[in-house]
């Protein structure tokens, strides 16, 4: 439990689309845990970080939300993509994608010349 | 439309709190469970498994609150918490809170009303069509009365010719008409216009047509159209007069149709016609005498064209005009021609006065809010341990400043509220004045432009307020709670900022006391102006019985209107209480229309010297006596001055001085001349001079007297008429039964300006009374307000010092010592406050010079006199709280730290 990193703003958002798109509907919990375990613990989420960003998603119309009973027989609130959330999704990661290149160009060693 | 998705569902989510918070309860609930279950799976006991599930996440309060933020609007549910504390708060200071609301009431109020007043006369947009393109040409030259001559249509046609910038241009020559109706007579105002006038103006009809090309020339029917304005007063908007015949002097005028509201220059009117209405503007003498100046320009802008361009064309065409005409402009004169935007002239006799006036308000409105900022930041020195209480309670700094603004939003919004009642009484009375200055007065509106005015400046008067309180730093709250933070604790920096905000209210008074005191004064000078009339128990009137325009084309009909007058002038002198009573062709103290050229014999006219003109008037053997104007010289006219007997005059004293200086000019002779003369039914024969009479203020208190030439009333037309009664007591009293008189006598006759002196000498001073009582009443009222002000600040310096004077008195100091002590920190704020107050008022005055008559603007005996008021007003003020001070007991004041 050495160093652990705050979530930043913004990717938050496209964690919870991702885990939703791979793993399909799943209750806060467990997207929770697939995010901790997908960092390998070096991220964690409480609840205040994590349930106000499921509200905007649902508040913008990218996921939904269902009360179901779990695996283990629990009432949860489930999340789903909606198709703008995959959408979304789809941008999101590319311009993520852009983003990380144009950062690592820009922090790569520079040579001297 | 995500975002609007969003906010539209948290606005909704503001309504539906109660089942959102139970659902998101169960839901977190869940989240904890199924996080034990899994701890308990990997191998804890039950209870250690919920500690550590409740410590990862993170406090489920702190979720809920995140969420609830989430869900709906807080910065609204904060809000409406906040107003609901603030006005809990105001309740419980109800002093602080009226003098709060009432203060600011007041400057938003005057504000609001005089925004209306220079946004309707002086920066709406015109009613016309593409208004900004609307120009108005001004020909001036040199001497009395030539501000503006005119223009005479073959200049007209000039400038049609030469300047391409200007797409048209039209005519419009202000005439008056009478409008004789089935009952009554009255006298319209109106303007003579060209066919394309209306096309230029950019005006439509609300009814009927407007005149067009068609209606040019002398030989087309003379056909009205009719004001919006005069069409409701006079014919109560009934649509069914468009086509109607009228009686227009002699004429028969069909009624075409009405236009719609809009302001004319240089005065209001009631009617435009074609030019054919008049003979005289169809004739030769109108259209082709290039000195016969009548008529009013205005022109149109071309899409694309600069003012620069017409004005630089304008000026070349003029210069032509000159240089091919020499005849028609006199070199010494220095004709010149001026481009000036239409909307720029309607408003350019109202410019100095409104701004004067908007600035006097602007500065009530600083002194307002540096009162309230005071009080405001006393206040928050007792609320600091309120602040400190709540700071520690979890409250942030965004969070009470939010509280404070909200607070300030609460005072100044009431004071908005109270101030918008005071701004609609103050729109009526600044109404009724800007109806003097400029025919926009009717386009004076509490609009929604004005209405944001008034909001934004509350606002601004809010959020100025909130930061300038200062806020106990974050981190410093724990240790001030500890300390117990309950004594009045002024830091320096707020101090200073207060003294600042006293020097300033001091200062801004000072300026407004002085720009009262020359106004005030300005206005006494013209109350005393010597009018050059004997007595004010003189009832004038106007009674027309024929135009002029009737009269030359009948001239025989003028011995019966002569007979006429004469039978009125002497039935009215048969009234009780009545001593005299003349005839001329004018009532004294108000300007003759007629001005011409004269000339004295055996005079040569000096080289470089500007035209001689006079007015024009007649008098009948009783008029001087009737009105008091003194004859000092020479004799009155007499019965024997009849028409064939010898031409002679009477001329004013300047008309004296300026031919005959230091001469007797009785028995001298004198005569009209000039282009001019040759369009009027006046002959240019010599004269005899038979006496000298007193110079009188004709143009009003504030203007220069002009020359004047009395022929007698007997030896020229009756053109216009004008009953001078003097009354041994009460003049006023006379006015109904003396038109009655009138008007039985000739029940044809318009009988108008029914005024005694008084009320005509009146009329002269009263616009600058109102000035003068507006910049009074806003100079009293910034002394009052700063009076307040020093007394509070050194009422609160002393309190928070009580402790220090304490130490002093029981170390030895004398009530006296205390008390300069504190006198003397006030005469410091108050001596800063007079010498940049003073500085602040010359540079005002100077603004001003425009409107002040009879005194200078660096005028030494208001300036002093200011000081001194303020400065025993500022020290009474002081004296206050000097007294308590020296009242301190030292023992209570060092037990109380």
């Amino acid at each position: 439990m050495a160093e652990k990193l705050d979530v930043k703003q913004g990717t938050l958002a496209l964690m919870i689309l991702t885990t939703l798109e791979v793993l399909g509907p799943l209750h806060g919990y467990g997207v929770a845990r697939r995010i901790e375990e997908t960092s390998e613990n070096r991220l964690t989420l409480n609840y205040g970080t994590l349930y106000p960003a499921l509200l905007k998603l649902e508040q913008e119309g990218f996921v939904t939300a269902e009360w179901r009973q779990s695996e283990n027989n629990r009432r949860a609130k489930f999340y789903a993509l909606t198709a703008a959330g995959r959408k979304r999704l789809k941008q999101e990661r590319q311009e993520w994608h852009r983003m990380a290149d144009l950062m690592a160009a820009f922090l790569a060693p520079k040579r001297e010349a | 439309m995500r975002q609007l998705r969003a906010v539209l569902t948290r606005i909704a989510a503001l309504v539906s709190q109660q089942p959102a918070d139970d659902e998101l309860n169960e839901e977190l609930q869940a989240h904890l469970d199924m996080a034990t279950d899994e701890n308990i799976r990997r191998g804890m006991s039950p209870d250690e498994a919920r500690r550590q599930a409740v410590v990862a996440s993170g406090g489920l309060a702190n979720a809920a609150e995140a969420v609830r933020d989430q869900r709906g609007l807080p910065w609204i549910e904060g809000v409406w918490s906040d107003t609901r504390y603030a006005l809990r708060a105001l309740r419980l200071s109800p002093t602080f809170t009226a003098v709060v609301v009432l203060t600011l009431s007041l400057g938003i109020g005057a504000n609001t009303a005089i925004f209306s007043v220079v946004r309707g006369v002086l920066l709406k947009a015109l009613p016309h069509r593409e208004g900004d393109r609307l120009l108005y040409l001004r020909q001036s030259a040199d001497g009395a009365a030539n501000a503006n001559v005119s223009f005479s249509v073959p200049e007209v046609r000039d400038l049609r010719n030469g300047a391409p910038s200007l797409g048209g241009i039209a005519e419009y020559s202000p005439f008056s008409f009478t409008l004789r109706g089935e009952h009554d007579a009255v006298r319209i105002s109106a303007g003579l216009v060209t066919g394309n006038y209306f096309e230029v103006m950019g005006l439509s009809a609300v009814i009927g047509r407007l005149t067009g090309p068609i209606d040019d020339g002398p030989g087309v029917p003379p056909v009205m159209v009719l004001t919006h304005e005069y069409w409701q007063q006079r014919f109560g908007g009934d649509s069914g007069i468009v086509g109607q015949q009228v009686k227009v002097d002699n004429k028969s005028v069909t009624v075409i149709g009405v236009v719609q509201p809009a302001p004319f220059f240089p005065r209001r009117i009631d009617a435009l016609f074609n030019m054919v209405v008049s003979e005289h503007h169809v004739s030769a003498m109108m259209v082709e005498g290039r000195s016969h100046r009548m008529t009013e320009v205005v022109a149109r802008l071309v899409p694309g064209a600069t003012i620069e361009q017409a004005m630089h064309e304008v000026a070349g065409v003029h210069a032509r005009m000159q240089a091919d005409h020499r005849d028609a402009y006199n070199p010494e004169s220095h004709y010149r021609v001026s481009v000036i935007p239409f909307l720029e002239v309607l408003g350019e006799r109202a410019r100095l006065t409104l701004w004067l006036l908007m600035g006097a308000a602007a500065f009530v409105m600083i002194i307002s809010v540096a009162n309230v900022a005071n009080l405001t930041l006393m206040r928050g020195v007792r609320r600091e341990h309120e602040f400190v209480m709540r700071a520690a309670l979890g409250a942030g700094t965004a969070r009470l400043r939010r509280l404070l603004l909200v607070e300030n939003l609460v005072l100044t919004l009431s004071g908005a509220v109270l101030g918008l009642a005071i701004a609609v009484g103050g729109v009526r009375l600044l109404t009724s004045l800007a109806e003097r200055y400029s025919t926009r007065a009717g386009e004076i509106r509490l609009d929604n432009v004005v209405l944001g005015f008034m909001v934004s400046l509350s606002l601004t008067v809010a959020l100025v307020l909130s930061f300038l309180a200062s806020m106990p730093r974050e981190g410093s709250f724990a240790a001030r709670v500890m300390s117990g933070a309950r004594r009045v604790s002024a830091g320096t920096g707020r101090q200073r900022l207060q003294r600042v905000l006293v020097i300033v209210q001091v200062a801004v008074s000072v300026v407004l006391l002085a720009g009262a005191g020359l106004l005030t004064r300005t206005m006494m000078q013209l109350a005393d102006v010597d009018t050059g009339l004997r007595t004010e128990d003189v009832l004038t009137m106007q009674v027309s019985l024929l135009t002029p325009a009737e009269l030359l084309s009948n001239p025989a009909a003028d011995g019966a209107a002569k007979e006429s007058y004469e039978r009125m002038r002497r039935e009215i002198g048969t009234l009780p209480g009545v001593l005299a009573a003349g005839i001329g062709s004018s009532v004294p103290l108000r300007q003759s229309d007629v001005q011409l050229e004269v000339m004295a014999e055996g005079r040569a006219t000096v080289v470089g010297e500007a035209v001689r003109r006079a007015e024009l008037r007649t008098a009948d053997p009783h008029y001087f006596r009737a009105a008091g104007i003194p004859l000092l010289r020479g004799r009155e006219f007499a019965n024997t001055d009849q028409m064939g007997a010898g031409r002679v005059v009477i001329i004013n004293q300047l008309l004296a001085n300026v031919f005959f200086p230091g001469q007797d000019p009785v028995g001298r002779r004198i005569a009209w001349t000039g282009d001019v003369l040759r369009f009027t039914p006046f002959s240019g024969e010599w004269r005899t001079i038979v006496g000298v009479v007193g110079n009188t203020q004709d143009g009003g208190p504030d203007a220069e007297v002009a020359p004047v030439m009395f022929m007698p009333f007997a030896q020229e037309l009756a053109i216009a008429g004008a009953l001078v009664i003097r009354v041994d007591s009460n003049a006023s009293g006379l006015a109904t039964t003396a038109s009655k008189v009138a008007r039985r006598v000739a029940p044809s006759a318009v009988v108008e300006n029914v005024l005694t002196v008084r009320q005509i000498k009146d009329l002269g001073v009263s616009p600058r009374r109102l000035n003068a009582v507006l910049v009074s009443s806003f100079g009293i009222l910034a002394v009052l307000i700063a009076a307040v002000g020093i007394a509070g600040v050194l009422a609160f310096s002393v309190s928070a010092r009580t402790n220090e004077i304490g130490i002093r008195m029981s170390l030895g100091a004398g009530r006296g010592q205390v008390q300069r002590m504190i006198l003397r920190e006030g005469g410091v704020l108050l001596a800063s406050g007079l010498v940049l107050g003073v500085l602040g008022a010359l540079v005002v005055a100077s603004a001003m010079r425009g409107l002040l008559f009879g005194v200078g603007p660096y005028d030494p005996n208001t300036l002093v006199g200011v000081a001194v008021l303020m400065s025993l007003i500022g020290l009474a003020a002081c004296w206050i709280p000097a007294l308590r001070a020296a009242r301190v007991d030292p023992a209570i004041a060092m037990r109380a730290s």
